[in-house]
């Protein structure tokens, strides 16, 4: 009697932002872990800010951006492609929320390479996107796991970003962590216990993958 | 045509660096310590880092320019590089490592060329194994295997013996000697032993502190140093000053701590001294020779540049001792307590008597008292580094 639809989804939109996620962070944390280019500390900073701001400062911009008068959002609406308060969006929301994790996870990997690896690589006679996939991402491959379960998990919770721009629609946007908030509010503890015992089990499972089979570095 | 010409300014921080040298001459050996430039030279002629200006040309090709905006990616150089500590892809075999750069011909065309140079440096039989696997020299020449795999029109060795312990370098130095002798491909190497550089190059250019000196062939720098500060860089030792006091064809007579002593004039080096000039010189320790005093008086005449004087103190180096020892002539002595090191061999000291006897008559031959041109601060700093004015690229 307990609506499992929230699990669903959110699984799905997790699995989603993480594929964007890593498409998007690993090669934003090569690029700041091997280049030096201007603006590096700024790109660094704003990488981190996700970490730290309020949730619902993050959801408003995001919103500002998505909205159907917003840049981005005009620009999709004009496909017929609708963001603010869709699934999409909570996608949208999970990946700014969880990229940061991702990102500094891998930097790290990265960083960890002995730099005359990819020196011998050059001399070698392999491109600069050779090298990335023959030698960087093979020897930073266990950081990067790390970090991509790391942001799975994070994107599984989100909350905050996800009210704001997905909104709270049961059976379209209702992730996890807001239905076990609104049963709460609700007072339907039975449901909300089921549902936390639930999350609390796929995180601890996947914490524990990370610690067998991927690596952890900061 | 085999010459390398490397002319480049890099500065790192407070460091920095210009080297200038060249050299036709099929092995190369930059010497120096830790921190004077080296390694950095090496990177900027792979182009893995690039230099502010200069000019780096090998075997006719131009590497980098800065004046005519030349800088050709370290991936099209055609060089070899074994790093220092090796720097083998841990995650690759030793064939994989080995092939790693070999990437034009067809799969069998690729496993013959490796396979050619696997055997060729005994390495056939650990083809499968890991990095992590293989004892420090199985991973030199496997390192070794893959820069040359490529077939570099230049070799570049970063130290290449120095992550080995002592037995092990002695033994591979041999195998490197050979190998490198073998591929008859031009190679630069850094080293910060002399006496590596002495054994497995033709020329040797000296680093210190971000400057370097010409090319120079190595018996040449051995026993015929170009300056007092080049000879303080390769180690000699009673490194002394005198005053001219004669010039000769052949010789020239010092007068040192009050004594005359006669100095064998180099052929190939003009000595533009005067009667009075200061000069500094040095004796190598190891020809200082202990008059024996069983022998008649008469031999004593055969003996030039005879010194009497006492040994202050030994020191005990194993095979050979070093005897500090102080002429009996008054005035203080040149090395603070002792006039002179010299090194005998143990077997001459315990025949001599030497820890018993400490009173002797030295003599040292005319051919190994080497006088060392630029003395007086005179000239500049660089000069003082090389007496030629090094060729620059463009006069070749």
């Amino acid at each position: 009697m307990v609506d499992l639809f929230p699990l669903s989804l959110s699984l799905r939109v997790a699995s989603v932002a993480t594929t964007l996620t890593v498409l998007t962070g690993v090669p934003i944390a090569w690029l700041l872990a091997k280049r030096r280019f201007p603006g590096r500390d700024l790109v660094s900073a704003l990488v981190l800010t996700p970490l730290v701001l309020p949730p619902t400062v993050l959801g408003y911009y995001l919103l500002l951006l998505i909205a159907r008068r917003g840049p981005i959002g005009g620009f999709l609406g004009a496909f017929g492609i609708e963001l603010a308060f869709t699934w999409r969006a909570a996608v949208l929301a999970a990946t700014v929320g969880s990229i940061a994790l991702l990102i500094k996870t891998a930097q790290a990997g990265f960083e960890s390479i002995d730099q005359r690896l990819e020196q011998a690589a050059r001399t070698l006679g392999h491109s600069e996107w050779s090298v990335f996939w023959t030698v960087s991402v093979p020897l930073a491959w266990r950081s990067i796991l790390a970090g991509t379960i790391l942001a799975f998990c994070r994107a599984l919770g989100d909350f905050g970003i996800t009210l704001m721009v997905a909104g709270d629609i049961p059976g379209l946007t209702q992730t996890l962590p807001l239905a076990i908030y609104d049963h709460v509010q609700a007072n339907e503890l039975q449901q909300a216990h089921v549902l936390a015992l639930l999350s609390v089990g796929l995180v601890i499972a996947l914490m524990l993958a990370i610690g067998r089979y991927a690596r952890l570095k900061y | 045509m085999s010459m390398i010409s490397v002319s480049l300014e890099k500065r790192l921080g407070d460091f920095s660096l210009e080297a200038h040298w060249t050299s036709a001459a099929n092995i190369v050996a930059l010497v120096g310590p830790s921190g004077s430039g080296k390694t950095l030279t090496l990177q900027c002629i792979a182009g893995l880092t690039k230099p502010a200006a200069g000019r780096i040309v090998s075997g006719g090709r131009v590497l980098f320019d800065s004046a005519a905006h030349v800088d050709l990616r370290p991936q099209s150089r055609h060089i070899g590089y074994v790093f220092q500590g090796y720097a083998l892809f841990p995650h690759m075999t030793v064939s994989q490592n080995v092939a790693y750069g070999l990437k034009t011909g067809s799969r069998e065309r690729l496993s013959a060329r490796a396979r050619e140079i696997i055997d060729r440096l005994g390495l056939t039989a650990l083809c499968g194994r890991y990095p992590n696997e293989l004892s420090g020299g199985q991973q030199q020449r496997v390192a070794l295997a893959r820069a040359l795999a490529t077939d570099p029109d230049l070799l570049l060795l970063d130290e290449p013996l120095s992550a080995l312990d002592a037995p092990l370098r002695r033994e591979l130095r041999a195998e490197l000697v050979q190998a490198l002798r073998d591929c008859g491909k031009p190679a630069v190497f850094v080293t910060h032993d002399l006496a590596e550089a002495y054994q497995l190059a033709d020329v040797v250019v000296l680093y210190e502190n971000g400057r370097t000196t010409d090319a120079t062939p190595k018996d040449e720098l051995l026993w015929n140093p170009s300056s007092e500060r080049v000879a303080r860089l390769i180690g000699a030792r009673n490194i002394l000053t005198g005053t001219v006091a004669e010039i000769g064809q052949q010789s020239v007579v010092l007068e040192w701590r009050g004594q005359r002593l006669e100095a064998a004039r180099s052929p190939s080096r003009p000595l533009n001294v005067q009667i009075g000039d200061a000069l500094a010189f040095f004796v190598r320790p190891e020809y200082v020779r202990l008059i024996r005093k069983d022998r008649p008086l008469a031999d004593l005449q055969r003996h030039v540049n005879c010194l009497q004087g006492d040994v202050v103190g030994d020191r005990d180096e194993g095979t050979t001792l070093t005897l500090f020892f102080r002429l009996a002539a008054p005035g203080t002595p040149s090395q603070g307590t002792y006039d002179l090191e010299i090194e005998v061999p143990k077997l001459v000291y315990e025949r001599l008597g030497v820890a018993r006897d400490r009173q002797w008559q030295v003599s040292i031959h005319p051919g190994t008292i080497q006088p060392l041109p630029g003395v007086g601060g005179r000239e500049s700093e660089v000069d003082l580094f090389s007496d030629s004015r090094f060729p620059t690229p463009d006069s070749q």
